[in-house]
């Protein structure tokens, strides 16, 4: 064929050429198209280089590939909208939505012009990855874990986990110290980037170095000063939210932000908003102690002192009525007494012999009975005056 | 129960025990001088583990200084 006709000969500019005039005629619009960022490189003079790729969802194989520039007069713009919608810097491994011209050059080849961009997908794509990590965790029954710990009643030893750069730490430290109170705490910072792509790899080191030594420490916090507008999705993590989960202490996070709660915060045992506020929650939990502490070393003694007050009342209300009742006793056996005293002297001998009885004696007994005596036999009368001796001169028995 | 074996949550514990004990008014009169001076010791225990710097809180303070691994 070629040999038919050498004019069909085209320089590779002249064919590049034909292939930009082809594009150029046949996609001339602006093309809404999704994609992961694989690669982005700003350089100095502001504009931004990015790969932007699509992979097979299940093996995770690229399937489509194509350069792409946003120049500084549209990224100037487009990054911080980016950033002020997501809270993410615009970065590799992020999905979106972008607006496109499509682009030929003769030498540098195909490559996408980036003209605007819709943060709103991104979102919804950050927001399904951490649905999908909510439910892994979930259903790894591991969520809820760092939960169901029992929080210290006396939180005194401290595991702080920061960058001791940050601003947080300066004022989560003057915060505990200086406590009205006089509590005194044991702090001690384990350091970790709190920004940026070694947030993760930091944090889950720390938590290592502090489980290493677990018995030393009652509770960790995990603090960062403010920046309500940096990246917080390196808190966001499944790997960090697992390892904090799991941890054996109660973690309380104050990473200073307004925004939704991190996956961070969800699985903490206790999420505050800034690092001030988390030193606030430990003096808070002691005070609760001495309040409790206060109440009982004043009602224990008061309780103690009513109750024996209310004994004193009942005694003396016993030595009250203790002597109407002796009274009463003591009349009672008066009155006993004294019909004893009547009974008794109404059957003594001398009031019997005063009516004019008299009783009879022989060789000293008392004679109930004829029978007893026997003629010539000596016997004594007594009267209620007096005595008389007699003899027996007769006898007679009744029939 | 020593006083050595009590923990800080152990200790509040027993004087809430102590409390509902005398509240109650069913506790012997005898007994009560006991609890009551049962409940002082623990007050005192619980009293400084709230405000003194144990010794675990000191060397943790003395290691704040120290450089880091």
């Amino acid at each position: 064929m070629m040999t038919e006709n050498e004019n069909n000969t085209l320089t590779l500019t002249a064919l590049n050429r034909l292939v930009r005039d082809a594009i150029e005629e046949q996609l001339p619009m602006r093309y809404w198209v999704t994609g992961e960022l694989s690669e982005v490189r700003s350089t100095s003079v502001g504009h931004c280089y990015i790969e932007l790729v699509e992979r097979n969802e299940a093996t995770g194989e690229l399937t489509a590939k194509a350069r792409g520039t946003i120049w500084s007069r549209v990224y100037s713009l487009l990054r911080p909208y980016f950033m002020e919608q997501t809270g993410r810097d615009f970065g590799v491994g992020l999905k979106v939505l972008l607006q496109v011209k499509i682009n030929f050059h003769e030498l540098y080849g195909y490559s996408l012009d980036v003209c605007d961009i819709e943060p709103a997908y991104t979102l919804g794509d950050m927001a399904r990855q951490r649905m999908l990590i909510i439910k892994r965790l979930t259903d790894e029954g591991v969520i809820e874990l760092n939960k169901e710990l029992p929080f210290p009643l006396l939180p005194k030893r401290v595991a702080v986990i920061s960058s001791a750069t940050a601003a947080g730490y300066g004022d989560f430290c003057d915060q505990l110290n200086n406590n009205i109170y006089g509590f005194r705490f044991g702090v001690k910072l384990f350091q970790s980037p709190m920004q940026g792509a070694k947030v993760e790899e930091g944090i889950i080191a720390a938590l290592n170095k502090i489980a290493y030594e677990i018995d030393k420490w009652d509770v960790v916090v995990i603090i960062r000063g403010g920046g309500a507008t940096s990246d917080l999705s390196c808190f966001d993590t499944y790997d960090l939210a697992n390892n904090c989960a799991q941890f054996p202490l109660p973690i309380i996070t104050g990473i200073g932000h307004q925004r939704d709660d991190t996956l961070l915060d969800m699985v903490a045992h206790t999420r505050v908003k800034t690092p001030t506020a988390a030193a606030e929650l430990l003096i808070h939990t002691m005070l609760q102690q001495a309040e409790r502490l206060a109440m009982l070393q004043q009602s224990i003694p008061e309780t103690v002192k009513r109750r024996i007050t209310d004994e004193r009342t009942r005694i003396s209300s016993m030595l009250q009525k203790l002597p109407l009742s002796v009274a009463l006793m003591m009349q009672r056996q008066r009155h006993r007494l004294d019909i004893w005293e009547q009974r008794l002297q109404a059957s003594s001998p001398e009031r019997i012999l005063a009516k004019g009885y008299t009783l009879t004696l022989c060789d000293g007994q008392v004679v109930r009975s004829a029978s007893q005596l026997s003629v010539g036999k000596e016997i004594v009368t007594r009267f209620a005056d007096g005595m008389a001796e007699s003899k027996i001169t007769e006898i007679e028995k009744k029939k | 129960m020593q006083e050595q074996e009590y923990t800080y949550t152990t200790a509040i514990e027993r004087l809430e025990e102590i409390l509902q004990k005398v509240e109650s008014g069913t506790e012997e009169i005898d007994n009560l001088y006991k609890l009551l001076k049962e409940a002082d010791e623990l007050i005192k225990f619980c009293r400084t583990r709230l405000y003194e710097v144990d010794e675990e809180v000191k060397s943790l303070l003395d290691s704040i200084n120290e450089p880091q691994a």
